[in-house]
């Protein structure tokens, strides 16, 4: 069973990302800020990460980076941002990000990427 | 509702409250970066969240009010109060659609109005206006951005170039021609709006291009009104596929290069997606084909970012993966021990170098669409960063040490319907009582049973009863008790907006906002505080300028102080005001009928300001739409009495007036004293009782057919509890020939109320009396006692009147 963190401040985006990947078979984890997404990845292994930029405490990018920082397995990340801009997304592409995605994400390319990125055969 | 929608509404409710604290934070503290980022975050997320929904009036003006806080967070516009108003405006109309969702599952139509201006107003702010472009796409077309409009924002997916609008045949054409080796170019002009007075023609321009294969001219934006349109300037884009090299149109281009943008087509960018409005689809290109060149072409686009940082090994595994689970997806396994040799020796030089040929290599695809504009993005970029070293948020400094206590507190609190607890509160309730029959037992045990052992036990036993009851009550009045900070935080919107409307200037002090009380305390206090507020600040706060005329400063200050004193708690209001005139409310008050003309003459200044919580007292002259609406102090008196509050108030003419709230920290359960009078019992709850005395006959006197005495110096009118309940009976005395006396406080006067005797104190339930007993004022309620009779709790202010 594949296992996807998202990590997102909005509960109702949380909410949606899960109602996504969980009805495609997905076991999905939450959490509301990078340092419970850090502290989530301590303990178990996650297959990929859905990752908010702006969050409190910590942000996405700073997730990404501590993560990517530290001897771990290194699952890919996609980050979801409503920032258009190359800017942003040279900076989340730079600090780890494997993908980098605007909001609203549809479902369809959401699950599209998540199961490339889980290795899974289009279905 | 489905709980997606459910889920949204909760969270808006919690985000919209703090985006209002921090508008208001950022009044007294407008250059906060911290506020404004924190405020442009909640704004953020609450956009983010109403996006997944289709309600277009909503995230409009969401998305306005973000746009503009952006700016004002990179200092491009500054933070002003006629900002914070239409900010707050916005949210106000926000939160209104949100009930209307919540009670309708939509949002009528009619919205969209009030949806458009409210946008409109934020974006005049943000200084872009045009409603139907929010990025800053016109005005950058005109100054001197280095590429046109659509090749200017880099979309997340495929591809900048959207290639949709090229006929199927003609695209399966080209996709063939380029995998044959034929190079394939995109150009797209966006002609300057004022070219034509510069002796450009695009038109002519476009046509010189060679070997076009497709072509369109479109317009930029909506086309205005005939009547507003401005023939004179272009607001066309043109787009041309051609096969010739881009040499040609750089050379073709050259005067005005910031004004194209010309990229090399691969193949790839030519598969569409299936349900385009041309038919069927070019090969097999659907989501997950499309997908796997995005991810593809991403982890390339990662691979080519600088490769000096401290992230770069996990960046590379993590790039590893993301490809690995491509490959797999695609069947494609053959390929995976390549990567990971590609990857090993990628790490071992600690560089992205071995990967990134390994890449071109075997998925060529990849290196499609790495557009010159992207390229230019990419160094740019590169060059920022080195100018500025990595890590420029200060959160990312945190380690993995300390985060512990930050995140559990997360999880520390839980949401718990407050019938719950009503439910919990209203057992121990009955607990308290049931435990109460205990002593009751244990004196029958002996009594009647002549059992002293036993007896003796249950006392004991009672004793650890009581103690772990009490302790449950406390933890349970624990959970309800709530800060008054839950009624203090719609007060700075509350003044702000008054204040302003008045034309009056006020600064707000509010304090002790963490003093907690009962959840019921609390609510019952809401109306009766802003009740408080509005008149101090319409009749109390005086306008700037004749505050000034008196010697005070413009602007005029409101507290508003909480403490807990005990088992109350006390809120203070004071205003620096105009204070109250006793003469005239004396005169009022008389006019009115409230007094007579010898109480006219003894009141003193402290009780004639007093008057103002009389019945059918109101100083008004005028009636504003404010206070004044014909209800005076009197209903808050009335108010904070129901919940056994006292409300006094003291004025100082000229110098403004304090208004004082002492109430009970809860109401759950009532201490009550029970007293004895012609053989039956009746309780009396303990903050009417102030203080119990026997009086010998001798002491009481008549005056003016009143009884009295004098008890501490002052003179205490004195009545029989037989008198006021209509029982035809005298008191009794005891053997000393002494009266027990009452002293209860009605008022603020004390009044000794004449019973037989007094018995012990208890904790009871009060209950309310209802159906036919409703109607006797003289009862406050009813309540159980431990040997299941029941008490009468008398209600002193309806019976003494």
């Amino acid at each position: 069973m594949k296992r996807i963190l998202v990590v997102d401040d909005a509960a109702t985006v949380r909410l949606y990302h899960r109602n996504i990947l969980e009805s495609s078979g997905y076991t999905v984890d939450e959490a509301v800020n990078g340092i419970e997404a850090l502290e989530k990845t301590l303990q178990m292994q996650f297959d990929l990460y859905i990752v908010d930029v702006n969050m409190p405490k910590l942000d996405g990018y700073g997730f990404l980076e501590e993560l990517r920082s530290h001897d771990l397995p290194q699952a890919p990340a996609m980050m979801v941002s409503t920032e258009a801009g190359a800017r942003d997304r040279i900076r989340a592409l730079s600090v780890g990000a494997n993908l980098y995605l605007v909001k609203p994400v549809k479902p369809e390319e959401l699950l599209s990427h998540a199961r490339l990125l889980l290795g899974e055969a289009e279905t | 509702m489905n709980p997606l929608l459910e889920q949204f509404i909760s969270e808006a409710r919690d985000l919209l409250p703090a985006i209002g604290e921090k508008l208001l934070q950022l009044e007294t503290d407008p250059t906060s970066a911290e506020l404004i980022k924190e405020l442009f975050r909640l704004v953020h997320t609450l956009k983010g969240s109403s996006g997944l929904f289709e309600f277009p009036e909503m995230t409009r003006v969401l998305h306005a009010g973000e746009d503009l806080l952006d700016r004002v967070r990179d200092a491009r516009v500054a933070y002003s109060r006629t900002l914070a108003d239409r900010l707050l405006d916005g949210m106000d109309f926000v939160g209104m659609l949100l009930d209307e969702i919540e009670a309708t599952g939509g949002i009528n139509a009619a919205h969209a109005d009030n949806s458009a201006r409210l946008a409109q107003s934020l974006r005049q702010l943000t200084g872009d206006s045009d409603e139907a472009k929010p990025t800053e796409s016109g005005s950058i077309a005109a100054n001197s951005a280095p590429i046109g409009l659509d090749c200017q924002q880099p979309s997340n997916s495929s591809s900048s170039v959207d290639l949709s609008e090229i006929p199927e045949n003609l695209r399966m054409q080209l996709y063939r021609d380029v995998l044959a080796g034929a190079p394939l170019t995109w150009l797209e002009y966006t002609p300057e709006e004022d070219c034509f007075f510069k002796g450009e023609d695009p038109l002519f321009l476009m046509q010189q291009i060679p070997e076009t294969a497709w072509g369109n001219i479109a317009a930029r934006q909506a086309w205005p009104p005939l009547a507003e349109l401005d023939a004179y300037r272009c607001k066309l884009v043109f787009r041309a596929l051609t096969t010739a090299g881009p040499a040609i149109l750089h050379e073709l281009f050259r005067y005005i290069p910031e004004q194209v943008c010309i990229v090399a087509v691969p193949a790839t960018a030519l598969l569409q997606p299936c349900g385009n409005e041309n038919g069927e689809a070019v090969l097999e290109a659907e989501s997950h084909a499309r997908s796997f060149r995005t991810i593809v072409q991403t982890q390339r686009e990662i691979l080519g970012l600088p490769d000096s940082d401290a992230l770069l090994p996990g960046r590379l595994k993590s790039i590893a993966a993301a490809l690995a689970a491509c490959l797999r997806a695609i069947g494609k396994t053959g390929l995976l021990a390549g990567l990971d040799a590609a990857l090993e020796q990628a790490l071992s030089v600690t560089k992205a170098g071995p990967l990134l040929a390994w890449l071109d290599e075997h998925l060529p695809e990849a290196q499609a669409l790495k557009t010159a504009e992207r390229r230019a993005e990419v160094t740019l970029q590169a060059g920022a960063q080195a100018a500025e070293p990595s890590a420029p948020h200060p959160e990312a400094a945190i380690k993995f040490g300390r985060r512990a206590e930050d995140s559990i507190s997360s999880i520390k609190t839980v949401k718990v319907d407050q019938v719950k607890i009503d439910r919990l509160m209203n057992l121990i309730g009955e607990m308290v009582v049931a435990k109460n029959s205990l002593p009751y037992l244990a004196s029958r045990a002996e009594t009647q049973y002549g059992l002293r052992e036993l007896s003796r036990e249950i006392k004991a036993q009672y004793a650890v009863v009581n103690r772990i009851a009490e302790e449950m009550q406390n933890a349970i009045m624990q959970i309800r008790m709530m800060p008054v900070s839950f009624i203090f935080q719609r007060f700075p919107r509350l003044v702000r907006d008054t204040s302003r409307k008045l034309g009056k200037e006020v600064n707000l002090v509010l304090e002790g906002e963490d003093t907690e009380a009962d959840k019921n305390i609390i609510e019952a206090l809401a109306d009766p505080l802003i009740h408080i507020v509005r008149n101090s600040l319409d009749h109390g706060i005086e306008l700037p300028d004749s505050r000034r005329a008196a010697g005070k400063p413009a602007a005029g200050c409101l507290s508003i102080h909480a403490s807990q004193e005990t088992d109350r708690v006390l809120i203070e209001i004071s205003d620096d005001g105009k204070g109250i005139d006793p003469d005239i409310i004396k005169r009022k008050a008389y006019e009115k009928g409230l007094i007579d003309e010898a109480a006219l003459e003894r009141i003193t200044d402290k009780e004639a300001v007093n008057l103002v919580f009389a019945a059918g007292f109101s100083t008004v002259e005028v009636v504003s739409d404010l206070s004044g609406r014909g209800v005076g102090m009197d209903v808050v008196r009335s108010a904070v009495e129901k919940v056994s509050g006292i409300v006094s108030l003291d004025s100082e003419k000229g110098y403004g007036t304090r208004i004082r709230l002492s109430l009970p920290l809860s109401m759950a359960i009532t201490h009550v004293m029970i007293i004895e009078s012609n053989q039956r019992i009746f309780g009396v709850p303990i903050e009417n009782v102030v203080e119990t005395v026997r009086v010998s006959c001798a002491a009481v006197h008549t005056i003016k057919r009143r009884l009295t005495t004098v008890l501490r110096g002052r003179i205490v009118p004195l009545v029989a509890l037989n008198d006021l309940l209509a029982l035809d009976e005298p008191q009794q005395l005891n053997q000393d020939n002494e009266m027990a006396i009452l002293v209860v406080r009605l008022n603020n006067d004390l009044i000794g109320v004449i019973v037989d005797d007094f018995r012990q104190t208890v904790d009871i339930i009060l209950k309310p009396l209802t159906g036919i007993l409703g109607g006797l004022p003289g009862y406050a309620g009813s309540a159980l006692l431990g040997d299941g009779s029941v008490l009468m709790v008398l209600n002193f202010k309806e019976l003494i009147k």
